[in-house]
């Protein structure tokens, strides 16, 4: 119906418009999309190195935080990322961004450490296999990459939330608030947490002799980690 | 080179792909350093509900509840229905008609309409003077109403809620009454009827003639004599007769 001035006049009720995010701050850069990876390093390694399991175990001491963009991808567990990863993040974060008004980066690096595999149905033995492809290591609490530009993390989410899933570890979509967020729940749990006896306590005084059952890293994960998973649950 | 310890031939590595057993006296160490969240010693759904924070009032829907306040008080008669969705060729065959009878119609939200009057709305009125959603209220001039104008406008799926005439709050009733009032005139005149009928009862009877004066003149003190009161015959009267 129309109201004083034939302005129609809203039935159910009026909106409450927001106002629109400000993004005076943010530059794209010149190439918006993620570069391509190699499969290989430009300098093949000729030894072949031992597997090296520590670099997926425990917390990650890089890449932790953001740098350029607002939304990345936050590993929750250890793995490996080889070539086919790669390029299913890049096409997928290709494909589902703007060029002209959001960017991607990666905060991962080229694949470097070699991986060998035996050849199938031979018996153990018979020396090292050769090396099969070059992986890189991701621990839990790294970003792998980062979205920024004229957006919000609803556009991004979905789009994050997909690629997340197809990662060999557990990953979430997060943005600069919900990473922030979720260290301050982390933080406030550590602190209001009731039980008097926790695992860092018992291990470093070595109570009741549980460090016999426990492994001598137990003393920096805190039993947080078992392996290369994250357990989220423990404080 | 042979490691000087040979646990490692036994079972797998620290780190492997599948969730490795956890030993026994590490299940009981983590469940004893389990998180405990604090217990407050009332239950929040005990506590009383804070207040709710006052809500910011649009833009908005400031100016529009100006403009109702303007209306109100520029109108010295308001009537508020319920509306509830008309076709539009409809809505514009009534404002048609009512403003022929130069009376205005304004459609006015749910929202701004309670927050002039408070959450409660008017008591005393049917329940829907501001509580209905999407409220018309309409805005005659200055003239009064002409009777059979309720019972002739053609409103099909719309209730009538009250009427505020002279910052006195009617329902249907008070304005079927207030309509079969006469009008302003009629009562001007009759009130003035009234008040002169005494002073031209008397001046029609000062014109008559002497003889009629004197015979009601001595009427009277007759009947005052019966009743027993002094007589007091006005000296104008006699003074007249002459």
């Amino acid at each position: 119906p129309a109201g004083p001035g034939g302005v129609a006049v809203p039935r159910a009720g009026l909106k409450k418009w927001r106002l629109p995010p400000d993004y005076s701050g943010i530059t794209i850069p010149e190439k918006p999309k993620l570069r391509f990876i190699d499969k290989v390093p430009a300098v093949p390694k000729v030894q072949r190195e031992p597997r090296r399991l520590r670099d997926i175990r425990g917390p990650s001491q890089v890449a932790t935080d953001f740098t350029q963009g607002q939304y990345g991808i936050l590993a929750l567990g250890g793995g490996y990322l080889h070539w086919g990863h790669f390029e299913m993040i890049r096409l997928t974060i290709g494909r589902s961004i703007d060029p002209k008004s959001m960017f991607a980066v990666w905060r991962v690096p080229a694949p470097y450490k070699s991986v060998t595999r035996k050849s199938l149905g031979h018996r153990m033995g018979g020396g090292k296999g050769p090396i099969d492809r070059y992986v890189t290591a991701v621990k839990s609490g790294r970003l792998v990459v980062e979205v920024g530009g004229r957006c919000e993390f609803g556009e991004v989410q979905p789009f994050l939330t997909r690629v997340a899933q197809k990662l060999p570890f557990p990953a979430v979509a997060v943005s600069r608030e919900s990473l922030q967020e979720m260290r301050r729940e982390e933080e406030q749990k550590r602190l209001d947490n009731q039980n008097p006896w926790t695992f860092e306590r018992v291990v470093t005084s070595n109570m009741l002799g549980m460090r016999k059952y426990l492994s001598p890293y137990d003393l920096q994960l805190k039993g947080r980690y078992w392996g290369k998973f994250f357990l989220k649950h423990r404080v | 080179w042979l490691p000087a310890l040979q646990l490692l031939r036994r079972g797998s590595k620290a780190v492997t792909r599948h969730w490795k057993a956890v030993p026994f006296p590490r299940q009981k160490l983590l469940a004893l350093t389990e998180y405990l969240p604090p217990r407050p010693a009332l239950p929040p759904r005990c506590l009383p509900r804070l207040a709710p924070r006052a809500r910011q009032e649009d833009g908005y829907a400031r100016v529009l509840r100006g403009q109702l306040e303007d209306t109100l008080r520029a109108s010295r008669m308001v009537a508020v229905c319920h509306y509830n969705s008309m076709a539009d060729e409809d809505v514009a065959t009534l404002r048609h008609f009512l403003r022929r009878h130069d009376i205005h119609v304004k459609f006015v939200l749910n929202e701004v309409g309670l927050s002039l009057t408070g959450a409660r709305g008017v008591p005393g009125v049917s329940p829907g003077f501001w509580g209905i959603p999407g409220v018309p209220g309409l805005s005659p001039g200055q003239q009064s109403l002409p009777t059979g104008l309720w019972n002739s406008v053609p409103i099909p799926s719309s209730r009538f809620a009250g009427a505020c005439i002279d910052d006195t709050i009617l329902s249907r009733q008070g304005v079927e009454n207030f309509a079969r009032l006469p009008s302003l005139e009629v009562s001007q005149g009759q009130t003035v009827a009234a008040l002169s009928l005494l002073s031209s009862q008397t001046s029609s009877l000062l014109q008559r003639g002497p003889a009629h004066l004197t015979a009601l003149l001595d009427e009277h003190i007759r009947r005052l004599r019966d009743t027993g009161g002094a007589t007091e015959p006005p000296p104008g009267q006699s003074a007249g007769s002459r």
